[in-house]
């Protein structure tokens, strides 16, 4: 189109151009984005899973297995359930039931897992942790999504940090709840009758503790008639 | 109010920006060479970011965030996708703005400026903070209290670099660190200094 | 033909070697300090980056003869932004985890001084094809200063390369510890001002 007549500056350039950039653009973008959405949301479901598989233990590490065994280790260990406010499994899903996820083996229960949904220094923090069906050791912890700051409150995402809950206790020696927190340094630097209820904080990132502690702290406590239904040994297999 | 004015302190020294971010990087070593200039960009930034991040928050949470648009009956669409291409838009038409007004009020200002006036809207602490407002989930007034906390904490890492460079020009540098070597270990330097407020709780 | 593998030589050589746009041109740092904590993310990142620049470079060049110049900026953001998200929806379908991680980096390509910095300074004086590979010149040149900063932050910082740990434990047991430094801010800016120290200088004695 070498003519020599042509204005790329004219008015009706200007407008012709625009028009067919945005046109060309808009199909693009749309075009990949909803061709995409569903790989995407694909993606995200299975992240999600993987989490909860994580927070179980039954993956183990960094490392995701492939997108087929995540699948098969959910299908037969994992059941979403819906509690009422007082820890009783219900079928309806209202405002105010309670969602968290059975870890069974055959149908018997061997722990239970509920979401995290807290406020971090940045975002929201989302996450797991899961319990032994004795209602108060933690059994794990997993973060699904945070916006903390890499390498300082990030480091909630990675396995040191996380392997550290395994075993803490949720109750005290005198039976009483106190839920499970993050210190503010080392756990050997706290009195011994606290130890059991706190992992190991994250220097330079104090706050992002504080912000979980008491996110998990409000969680527990709302979920705490269904740990108390465990703690009767009331909750054993999936059919009741 | 508490939770609001923790946010700007953060935003400023905790989350700077650019020392823990690293966004703005590239004005942020062309310009740190004078403390006149450093500042003048500095409140151009300062006053872009407080402006851009609450508009493109209306933007994104009136137009384009998954269900935004259920105030006229299409609560199923999700446009955010266009989020970037919108956002940059809106920047551009503000840093266009704030160039004509600067011209008009300063036009000294707009002279030593030059160049990096209009650079402000690929500066990526600009388009960095929008986007992060969005990942944050921030309400609106958590938005402007963002914007203009993270264009302080820019402002602030700018003229402290401009004061120590002014200062560095008396020393003995060896030639291939000169420049941007030097820039990149001094910034370093107060990256780490800028740690120390993570200790802080208020 | 010589004329043009010539060229291409050129080209290619200016763009990653002797004009890097990170150590000589002193653009696209943002990104460089941000994703180089691990090496999985730098290389994904350098990848999207060089994509980016080829292809958008190539789309500009081509329609060099017919943009307005009033609104010549908007236009290549405009072509730069869409090829940004077209990326960036490719990322979260195909590479979910990675996307995770690099987060808000992805969009920042649009801002990146790289990308809009060739499409001003070369693409609208060449042809398409030349400006493919300019693109993907400075990508490589910008991709080369990324690995090298993400290989020596992860290594030192946490012993690992790509996510493979490498340091034996009998360092860890004789009492080694991981430079912690490295994974944070300051250690990205330090590792940065040294590797183009040496880069000017192997540069200047090449002359």
């Amino acid at each position: 189109m070498s003519d020599n007549n042509f204005d790329k500056n004219s008015k009706k350039n200007v407008v012709q151009f625009a028009l067919m950039l945005s046109v060309i653009c808009s199909l693009l973008i749309t075009g990949a984005a909803s061709g995409l959405k569903h790989l995407q949301q694909e993606n995200i479901k299975l992240d999600k899973k993987a989490n909860i598989l994580k927070a179980a233990n039954l993956i183990k590490g960094s490392n995701k297995p492939p997108k087929n065994e995540i699948l098969r280790l959910y299908q037969e260990h994992i059941k979403a359930g819906i509690v009422n406010q007082d820890g009783q499994p219900v079928e309806n899903e209202t405002n105010d039931v309670l969602h968290l996820y059975y870890y069974h083996t055959n149908n018997v229960i061997d722990g239970y897992i509920l979401p995290i949904n807290t406020k971090g220094l940045w975002g929201k923090i989302q996450g797991y942790l899961a319990f032994e069906n004795d209602g108060q050791t933690v059994s794990g912890f997993s973060v699904f999504s945070h916006a903390e700051t890499p390498g300082l409150g990030g480091e909630i995402e990675n396995a040191w940090f996380r392997k550290n809950f395994k075993g803490k206790k949720i109750l005290n020696s005198q039976n009483r709840f106190v839920s499970v927190g993050i210190a503010k340094g080392k756990v050997k630097n706290l009195p011994k009758n606290l130890q059991d209820h706190y992992v190991d904080g994250i220097s330079g990132a104090t706050l992002t503790g504080q912000y979980l502690s008491e996110g998990i702290k409000s969680t527990l406590t709302k979920y705490e008639p269904v740990s108390i239904l465990f703690r009767q040994k009331r909750l054993k297999a999936l059919d009741q | 109010m508490d939770e609001l004015f923790s946010l700007f302190i953060n935003s400023v020294f905790i989350g700077n920006i650019l020392l823990a971010y690293f966004l703005g990087m590239c004005s942020f070593i062309a310009v740190s060479k004078n403390i006149q200039t450093a500042s003048g960009l500095g409140f151009a930034v300062i006053f872009v970011l407080a402006i851009t991040s609450p508009l493109n928050w209306l933007i994104y949470h009136g137009l384009l965030a998954p269900g935004a648009l259920s105030w006229i009956g299409l609560p199923d669409i999700d446009l955010s996708f266009l989020k970037y291409i919108t956002f940059i838009a809106v920047i551009a038409a503000l840093v266009q703005a704030v160039e004509m007004i600067i011209d008009k009020f300063s036009p000294v200002l707009y002279a030593s400026l030059g160049v990096f006036l209009p650079l402000i809207a690929v500066n990526c602490a600009i388009l960095g903070t929008s986007l992060f407002m969005v990942e944050r989930n921030y309400t609106f007034i958590e938005s402007i209290v963002f914007g203009a906390g993270s264009g302080t904490g820019w402002m602030l890492a700018i003229v402290s670099m401009a004061a120590i460079r002014q200062k560095m020009a008396y020393a003995d540098i060896p030639k291939n660190l000169d420049g941007f070597g030097i820039t990149m270990i001094v910034a370093g330097l107060m990256a780490m200094t800028f740690m120390m407020f993570s200790g802080i709780t208020l | 033909m010589t004329n043009e593998t010539t060229g291409y030589k050129d080209i290619l050589l200016k763009g990653i070697w002797r004009e890097n746009p990170v150590a000589y041109q002193v653009l696209g740092i943002c990104s460089a300090l941000a994703v180089t904590v691990k090496m999985s993310t730098a290389i994904v990142m350098s990848l999207a980056l060089t994509l980016v620049t080829a292809f958008s470079s190539m789309i500009i060049s081509s329609m060099r003869n017919k943009i307005p110049s009033n609104i010549r900026i908007i236009a290549e953001l405009a072509v730069i932004a869409s090829m940004v998200i077209v990326t960036d929806e490719i990322l979260k379908a195909f590479f979910y985890d990675i996307s995770k991680q690099l987060s808000i980096f992805v969009g920042l390509i649009i801002t990146n001084c790289i990308v809009l910095g060739r499409a001003e300074a070369f693409a609208l004086a060449n042809n398409p094809l030349d400006s493919f590979v300019d693109g993907i010149a400075n990508g490589l040149g910008y991709s080369l200063i990324l690995i090298a900063v993400a290989f020596i932050r992860e290594l030192l910082g946490a012993g690992e390369f790509f996510g493979y740990p490498i340091i034996p434990s009998v360092f860890y047991d004789a009492g080694y510890q991981n430079m912690g430094l490295m994974l944070l801010a300051p250690g990205a800016f330090f590792i940065i001002g040294l590797l183009v120290w040496l880069k000017n200088s192997i540069s200047e004695s090449n002359k």
